[in-house]
Parts: C-alpha cells; sequence; structure tokens
C-alpha cells in the first residue's frame, strides 16, 4: 500500500508541473486556437532563471539570503521575465498573423521553439546546469508517513501549483480582465466591436500562460536538479498531450490531464515498466481522441452553416 | 576544324603525360632519400580530435583535449614532428559526430583521428572512416560490437564491455552479495551492451534482476526510485551522463533507499557523481599512482588542474598516432592516411602512461586490457579498490 501512495505522490507532483505547462498551452489555444509550440521552451527558459538566481545569491552551497526569499525570488523573477518573453513572441511573432491561414502561426511557433532552444545553447553552452537543491533545501524538512516520504519540495510544488490553478480559475470566472478573456474566446470580432481591447486582452493571456511556464521550470529545476537547453521539448509534449486529454482550451481540462499523464507516467513505471512509460503516455492520448475527440472536459465545436 | 581539334587533343595529351612523368620522378627522389636512411624531415601532419567539448560530459571531453593536446606537444618536442591537433566537438551526440567526422574526412591534411568518445557515436562514424581510410583511435568507447569487424580503421586503447561487464558483475556478486538487484539502460548502445554481458552472469548466480529503462533525457527519477524495493541492495546504472546518476542517487537518499549504486566508467566523473558509498569501475587506471607517470602528472596538474581517467587513455591513443606518423616520416615517406593506418597497425609499445603495454589485435581491441575499481568516500574523492 506504502508503494501506491509514493507512486501518487510522485505521480500528482510531477502531474502539477505538466498541468501548470498545459494551462498556458490552452489559454492560448482559447483566445488565439494557435497551438503554440513554443511554449514547452518557456518552461526551459524560466529553469535558467531559477538557476541563475541561485548564483547571484552565493551557489547553492552558500546561499547569502533566507530560502523562503530565495525562493520568492526566483518564482517572482521567472514568472515576470518569462511573461514578458511570452508578451514579446506574441507581439512580433503571432500578432502579425493573427489573419493568416492557421497553418502559418503553426509553422512560426515551431520555429520559435527552436530559436529559443539554440539562443539557450548559445548562451548558457549545452552543459547542464545543477540546482543542486538540497543544498538549500534538506531532504530531513519533508515528512516521512509510513513507508511514503514526501519531500519538502514536493509539498511546495504541489501547494503552489494548486493555488496557481485556483488563482487563474478565480480570474479567469470572477475579474473583468478574465471576462475579456472569456469573450475573446468566444468571437473575437465581436468582443472587439463590444469595446473590448483585444490586443491587450490577448497579450495578457500570453503573460499569464507564459509566467505559468517559467514558474513550473523553477518547479522542474528544484525537484530534478538538471537544466540544459533541451528539457523544453519533452516538457512541452507532454504538457501539449495534457491539454488534448483534457480538452484544448478548457483550463480545468488542461489541469486535469496534467494531473492523469503524471500519474499515468508514475503508475506505469511502478508497476508495469519504464520502457513502457511514453508507449503507454501517448497512446492513452490516442485512444482519449478516438473516444472523446474534444478531450475530457472539452466541449464540442459547433460549426456554423 | 578537324585538324585543329586534333592538334588539341595532342597537346592536353602531352602536357598529361608531361604531368604524370614529373610527379613520378617526384616520388622516385622521394624514395631514393629514404632509402639513404636520410628519413622525411619535415615531418607535418594534422590529427583529428573528437570529443564531446561541450554537452552534458563537457568535462570529460575538455580533460580528453586537454591531454590530446599534451600528448602532441611532448611527442613534437621528443620526435621533431610538426603535428597539430584539430578539434571537432561532438558533445557525445552520433548526429554531431557525424559532422565532424564529415569536415575530417574531406580535410586531406588529417591522416588520423583521436576519438570519439562514445560507443554510438563510433557507430555512426565506423563507416565513413573506413571509406575515407582514416584510422581512428577512441580512448573510451567499450562497446563489444564496435571490435566485430565492421570498422575496419578502428582501434581503442582501453578494454571492451565483455571484460568490464563481467568483472563488474562477478564483483558485485563476491564483495556486495546482493539477493536482489536493479539494473536501468539508459538506451544507448553503450548502455544495453553492458546490461547484455552484466544480466545473465547475475541470473546465473540466482541473484532476482529488476532490469529498468529510462532514456538519457528523463531527469525525473522519482517513481523508478520509488520501484527498488527494500531487497534491492544494488542499483547497477551503466549510463553516461553522471548528472542523472547524481539525481538517480539523490531521489534514493530522499526516498530512505538503501541500495548502492554501482556505476559503469560513463559515470565516471569526480566533479558530478558524489554519491558517497558508490561505486565506478573505469578502463583507465588512476595514473598519480604509477610512478613512470609522475613527470606527465605533474605537467597535466599544473596546466589543467586535476583530472580523472578520462584523459590517459586519449593520451595514449595520441601517443600512438604520433608514434605512427613519426615512424612513416623516419621511412622517409610523406604521412598520409594509408601509412599511418599501417604504422598503427604494427604498433608494440612495451610501456604506456596507462601502466600497460599497448599493441592492437586484428579487431583493433588492445591486447590484455584491464578495468579498475574505484569507491566514492564521503569527501568525495574515488578511491581506487585493489584487485
Amino acid at each position: 500500500m506504502g508503494f501506491f501512495f509514493q507512486e501518487l505522490v510522485n505521480g500528482v507532483t510531477t502531474g502539477a508541473l505538466y498541468a501548470l505547462i498545459a494551462l498556458g498551452f490552452s489559454m492560448v489555444y482559447g483566445v488565439l486556437k494557435l497551438l503554440n509550440f513554443a511554449h514547452g521552451d518557456l518552461y526551459m527558459v524560466g529553469a535558467y532563471i531559477g538557476f541563475f538566481v541561485i548564483q547571484f545569491f552565493g551557489g547553492a552551497a552558500h546561499v547569502n539570503i533566507p530560502v523562503p526569499l530565495l525562493l520568492v525570488i526566483m518564482f517572482v523573477l521567472a514568472a515576470g521575465l518569462v511573461g514578458g518573453l511570452g508578451v514579446a513572441i506574441e507581439r512580433f511573432a503571432y500578432r502579425p498573423l493573427r489573419d493568416a491561414p492557421r497553418i502559418a502561426p503553426l509553422i512560426t511557433a515551431i520555429g520559435i521553439s527552436f530559436f529559443l532552444e539554440n539562443s539557450a545553447l548559445l548562451l548558457f553552452g549545452a552543459q547542464y546546469r545543477i540546482y543542486n537543491t538540497s543544498e538549500f533545501i534538506s531532504f530531513s524538512s519533508g515528512i516521512q508517513i509510513g513507508s511514503v516520504s514526501i519531500d519538502s519540495v514536493q509539498i511546495m510544488v504541489v501547494v503552489l501549483g494548486a493555488a496557481l490553478m485556483l488563482g487563474l480559475r478565480l480570474l479567469v470566472n470572477r475579474t473583468r480582465l478574465g471576462k475579456q478573456m472569456r469573450a475573446v474566446a468566444a468571437d473575437r470580432e465581436a468582443a472587439e466591436m463590444l469595446g473590448i481591447n483585444v490586443d491587450f486582452t490577448i497579450a495578457a493571456t500570453f503573460f499569464l500562460g507564459s509566467a505559468l511556464a517559467g514558474v513550473a521550470g523553477v518547479m522542474a529545476g528544484l525537484l530534478f536538479n538538471q537544466v540544459t537547453n533541451t528539457i523544453g521539448f519533452i516538457a512541452g509534449l507532454k504538457a501539449f498531450t495534457a491539454a488534448v486529454v483534457g480538452g484544448i482550451g478548457s483550463l480545468p481540462g488542461a489541469m486535469l490531464g496534467g494531473l492523469l499523464i503524471g500519474i499515468a507516467e508514475s503508475f506505469v513505471t511502478g508497476y508495469i515498466s519504464s520502457t513502457f512509460t511514453n508507449l503507454i503516455v501517448f497512446g492513452l492520448l490516442i485512444v482519449v481522441m478516438l473516444v472523446r475527440p474534444s478531450g475530457l472536459l472539452g466541449r464540442a465545436q459547433l460549426q456554423k452553416v | 576544324m578537324k585538324g585543329r581539334l586534333v592538334i588539341a587533343t595532342a597537346a592536353v595529351g602531352a602536357l598529361a603525360v608531361a604531368g604524370c612523368s614529373s610527379s613520378s620522378s617526384s616520388s622516385t627522389t622521394t624514395s631514393a632519400s629514404g632509402g639513404s636512411g636520410s628519413g622525411n624531415t619535415n615531418c607535418t601532419a594534422s590529427v583529428g580530435i573528437e570529443a564531446p567539448i561541450t554537452g552534458s560530459v563537457a568535462s570529460l571531453g575538455d580533460e580528453q583535449l586537454h591531454f590530446a593536446e599534451l600528448a602532441v606537444s611532448m611527442d613534437n618536442a621528443a620526435n621533431h614532428t610538426k603535428i597539430t591537433l584539430v578539434q571537432g566537438d561532438t558533445q557525445l551526440e552520433p548526429s554531431q559526430a557525424v559532422t565532424v567526422t564529415q569536415q575530417f574526412t574531406s580535410n586531406s591534411s588529417i591522416v588520423a583521428v583521436v576519438g570519439p568518445a562514445g560507443s554510438q557515436e563510433v557507430e555512426a562514424v565506423g563507416s565513413l572512416m573506413a571509406r575515407a581510410g582514416m584510422a581512428f583511435i577512441s580512448g573510451s568507447a567499450t562497446a563489444v560490437a564496435l571490435t566485430s569487424g565492421s570498422y575496419s580503421t578502428f582501434f581503442r586503447v582501453v578494454s571492451k564491455d565483455s571484460v568490464q561487464g563481467p568483472e563488474d558483475a562477478n564483483y558485485i556478486i563476491k564483495n556486495l552479495h546482493p539477493k536482489a538487484l536493479m539494473i536501468v539502460d539508459d538506451q544507448e548502445a553503450y548502455s544495453t551492451g553492458l546490461v547484455s554481458a552484466m544480466l545473465p552472469i547475475f541470473q546465473a548466480a540466482g541473484i532476482k534482476v529488476d532490469h529498468e529503462s529510462v532514456s538519457q533525457k528523463v531527469t525525473d527519477f522519482s517513481s523508478l526510485v520509488a520501484k527498488v524495493t527494500a531487497a534491492e541492495s544494488v542499483v547497477v546504472l551503466p549510463w553516461q551522463i553522471a548528472a542523472n546518476a547524481q539525481q538517480f542517487g539523490r531521489d534514493l537518499a530522499q526516498e530512505h533507499k538503501n541500495a548502492v549504486i554501482f556505476g559503469t566508467d560513463g559515470l565516471f566523473d569526480p566533479g558530478t557523481f558524489t554519491i558517497t558509498g558508490s561505486y565506478v569501475s573505469s578502463f583507465g587506471p588512476d595514473i598519480t599512482a604509477i610512478p613512470a607517470d609522475a613527470s606527465i602528472v605533474k605537467t597535466a596538474q599544473a596546466k589543467y588542474g586535476s583530472f580523472g581517467t578520462f584523459g590517459p587513455p586519449v593520451f595514449a591513443a595520441t601517443h600512438v598516432v604520433d608514434e605512427a606518423i613519426a615512424s612513416v616520416c623516419k621511412a622517409g615517406q610523406t604521412p598520409n592516411r594509408s601509412n599511418v593506418l599501417a604504422a598503427v597497425k604494427k604498433t608494440n609499445e612495451p610501456t604506456s602512461i596507462l601502466g600497460q603495454p599497448i599493441a592492437f589485435d586484428s579487431h583493433g581491441d588492445l591486447v590484455n586490457g584491464k578495468f579498475f575499481l574505484f569507491k566514492i568516500t564521503s569527501t568525495g574523492k574515488y578511491q581506487l579498490i585493489p584487485n
């Protein structure tokens, strides 16, 4: 039984990461009907920002500020800078193609992904950058319930991830900006005619989605310790899968999809074999698409005639 | 018109015959001077080095490059040669190694290559090198299949996994006495080859083996570590990315697992893999313990700081190439790929930086190669375990 709960803890932690990245995918798709394939690389940029913040404050073994403050600075800086990068990408790469055939921004998104990956390679080199989390957050600060170990970093990831997801849901459902985002997602032209600043709303969506990816990058660095320019590709692919499984364009769907993918990976590794992890996870995507093409919580697209 | 064409053709033919005559007389001159024993005193050649100078194992690639540079400078001084080293960064990626090899083979001044480092890279470039007739000597590629005959110009100055795998497996059985263990491959040729060599030995000894597989790109091992049972007292990681093994070790500690990590030579990275109590096997000895290497050790430490076991085999490989070039020049010939390859095949050094003779068998393998075992202490030092 302990093994079951340990794998559940591991799966929920990874799932929280995927959910945060998947939210950005879904938000952007919701307002622009664009699959932003560069989104995984924004997560990579966030991870690098976290690493360099640690180095700025003395390095993992000699952090010269209180650790909670260090973590706050890492998350806020990653969110802000990556959010800003997302806004810049939208402004210069996607906005000019808003009314172009859908293939054009898709190809551009792939190009932006390669651009970000190779820019990171040129700027930071191909060496792994190591967070060395255990140097400033001890393993003993976690909790042990029977045979189940829950690291303090895992607790932080799940709690922060849940808080961010709840915060986003409240923003989208209870605020003026959220209402504007939903209006633009429903019908961009109609929203514009109603006086909504569509450009600002889309930019805000990109900022929020990218900021979440940046935060997820820092979380990944703290959890897995290693950052390199290629980490965004696999994470982006899994998050895209999560968004599609949950229902692309649906925020609750992205959260559910992320958790499902994380838990599925964990249980397949634990109960079957790590060799089959990707096979089964992506197989799950195919099965869901065949049974429910709009995703678990997505709504069928109505075609106006 | 027809007459002019005949004259033009005759003129071109005469020029061609004249050209051939003059080149053959040049070669006759060269041979004649060789025969008189004076040798080729202007011994100039380029040697390529393929190493992961950047990338996930850049620290090892840097060490390999430094020791190659050291070998070239020492051999140039001793042999009065003018050998230059041409760098090629492979990042331990087969696709990158192919690009570098294509650059090297199209550079006619490069007569031999040291490297590449990884077995999967050798598999990617072996046929290119063979087609170009270029000798290439690796200081770290240990997969058994590399010397099965597919790559006729490949040599290595280290033992192969059919030595490392069984030696490591037998050490684990005799000294660590596991009732069960987990062995995880990283889906690359080097790793799967070692697993193939070790698995039958564990099974024959009655040890329960959980064989898992993760890509080198995976960095989250928490679910796999959760699977390590209390009975599995050893986890064998025949991996190439030391940072991954370090993370695996951290996850073991975080989940309060007592299993000991046993790594193969790919994990030999004292700057990165420092999990106390872990074992790491290596094809390279600790040359600081070899008295005959004292001056090389002193020079290397002064120039490059501390080093591990990846540099000395590359020094040995580069020295083999340098000596081959020097012997070609002594015979009065100009070094080219063909005569350097022939000289490499005849290598017979009674001693080397590795503390053992260097000669190659007909498949390119080092004759009588050995593996060495280290244990990581609480200070992160790699302590040699005596045989």
